[in-house]
């Protein structure tokens, strides 16, 4: 049998090391954990918050950034170029911007928990950084693309929204110390949308086009469909913005009924795909990725319940919790714990040679120890800020954080296995 | 998925089956040449022609239990010829 080996590493595969994505996969594990913990330190909090600093806002952060944000990033690096068909100019921009991201979100959270402006603001503009250079390198990709246009529209969208997210993060910091702000609470809502909408949401819901049909081998996905769902998610984002600086409540009720259309072609795409599988097979990761896209129609109706008012307790704080956690969380969980056991085998077959068995490569129990506490998690959580009760925010955010940890084991062993030599016996 | 939407194209031909996936984008190829692997009696050898280095394939092949070598090798077209490993 002829190998790939010598050349797996090479541009022609735009396949990348294996330590590049794999180091923010790790990363995203350990803030995993960290979250959790910073949740279960904010208990008290969390029902009722409504934006500032403390622990809820460090748990938030070390939520989005260090584990949705690493693992989109890592997962971008090496798929994006497969996608586009064009290699990484460079290698060692996409290590830099992880060693600009671990130290600023480490920085950033910690001085979001304990208030701590200067560490916060230097922690801010450590990941701003680190940011910037992810949207540098992957606008270079885009704009060399010769791939699927659809899934192209989708990186321009997200990055757009990583540009705009960044600018209200660095206003927002700012005005922790400054208060010139004259709508903080109104700014950070459209920070939080647009984050976890447009910058995580659109890349989530982008890269599915093509990653889902590979993960279940379905025939590659109607572009009509795919090009609705971005144009209703950047007009869905235009309109939540203008209702916010504007502060007018039918712009958003728009944003709201264009975000639910872009979620409705999204689900029917997914829906599509599953239905032609050719996998008979799909295992834990689609248990996860099924309840996510069941939060994420969740997370749409709360926010519409939010939006009219309806008296549910603590309604901003829940339909928060199920976007994070509930939605794009358990999404990438359910794509992590696929595709790290994929690409370990796609690169350990480029260091011995036979390509190992991702049964081989994966591990099992944890993975079933991480999803049971992730759900009991969320439902703990959700009941937790719905009747206002610390112990049960504090119950879920225990079980989060044994799931985290169990995730975390499956990573380094992901890892591992890929860094003994011989691991593709 | 039935023969008619199967992606790409295939022939028979003295030396075996040949699938031909140039020009689809990901993950046609990939669908395209599972497809035919797992058709009933199929033991290779098959020849499948892609314009890139399939590496997403090589997991899925190992898990199947198939073998490859490869009969081409450029920067624009690669030919692999797959065999069911005894």
């Amino acid at each position: 049998m002829t190998m790939p080996g010598s050349f797996l590493g090479g541009a022609q595969d735009r396949l990348l090391p294996a330590s590049v994505p794999f180091r923010f996969f790790l990363a995203a594990a350990g803030f995993q954990v960290l979250a959790w913990a910073a949740l279960f330190w904010g208990a008290d909090q969390l029902a009722g918050y409504r934006g500032g600093p403390g622990p809820v806002l460090a748990a938030i952060h070390l939520a989005t950034l260090g584990v949705l944000a690493m693992t989109a990033i890592g997962a971008s690096y090496q798929l994006l170029p497969v996608v586009t068909r064009r290699p990484l100019a460079r290698d060692w921009p996409a290590r830099l911007s992880f060693w600009l991201l671990l130290p600023g979100i480490v920085a950033m959270t910690w001085g979001m928990a304990g208030f701590e402006p200067v560490t916060m603001q230097i922690g801010a503009d450590l990941a701003t950084a680190g940011l910037a250079v992810f949207a540098l390198l992957t606008a270079d990709n885009l704009r060399r693309s010769g791939g699927i246009p659809v899934v192209n529209a989708h990186g321009w969208l997200a990055l757009a929204a990583l540009v705009a997210l960044v600018a209200l993060g660095s206003l927002l910091i700012r005005d922790f110390d400054g208060g010139f702000l004259a709508d903080h609470a109104g700014l950070a809502q459209l920070h939080m949308v647009v984050a976890g909408f447009g910058f995580m949401g659109v890349l989530a819901i982008g890269l599915s086009l093509v990653l889902i049909p590979m993960f279940v081998l379905s025939r590659s996905l109607p572009a009509g469909p795919g090009w609705a769902q971005a144009a209703l998610a950047g007009l869905g984002l235009g309109l939540f913005a203008l209702g916010t600086l504007w502060q007018v409540a039918a712009l958003k009720w728009a944003a709201l009924a264009c975000a639910t259309g872009a979620a409705g072609c999204y689900l029917w795409l997914m829906r599509s795909a599953l239905t032609t599988s050719m996998r008979k097979r799909l295992g834990l990761p689609f248990v996860m990725m099924r309840l996510s896209w069941g939060l994420l129609a969740a997370t749409l109706l709360l926010a519409a319940l939010t939006l009219a008012d309806l008296g549910i307790p603590n309604a901003p704080a829940l339909t928060g919790f199920l976007l994070v956690a509930g939605w794009l969380l358990t999404f990438l969980t359910g794509v992590l714990q696929r595709i790290m056991p994929f690409l370990a085998s796609m690169h350990a077959a480029g260091k011995s040679g036979l390509p190992p068995l991702l049964s081989d490569l994966t591990a099992e129990g944890p993975l079933k120890l991480h999803a049971a506490c992730h759900i009991a998690a969320l439902a703990l959580c959700s009941a937790g800020i719905l009747a206002d009760l610390t112990l049960l925010v504090q119950a879920g955010a225990a079980l989060g954080g044994v799931g985290g940890l169990a995730f975390a084991v499956f990573a380094v062993t992901v890892a591992t296995k890929l860094a003994k030599p011989g691991a593709a016996g | 998925m039935t023969p008619d939407e199967v992606p790409g194209s295939s022939w028979q031909a003295p030396d075996g089956l040949h699938v031909d996936t140039r020009g689809l984008h990901p993950p046609d190829p990939l669908v395209a040449i599972l497809w035919h692997l797992e058709q009933v009696g199929q033991s290779g050898p098959v020849t499948a022609h892609l314009d890139r280095n399939p590496v997403h394939l090589f997991p899925e092949l190992a898990e199947r239990g198939w073998s490859y070598d490869y009969a081409k090798r450029t920067a624009t077209e690669v030919q692999l010829v797959l065999r069911k490993t005894p």
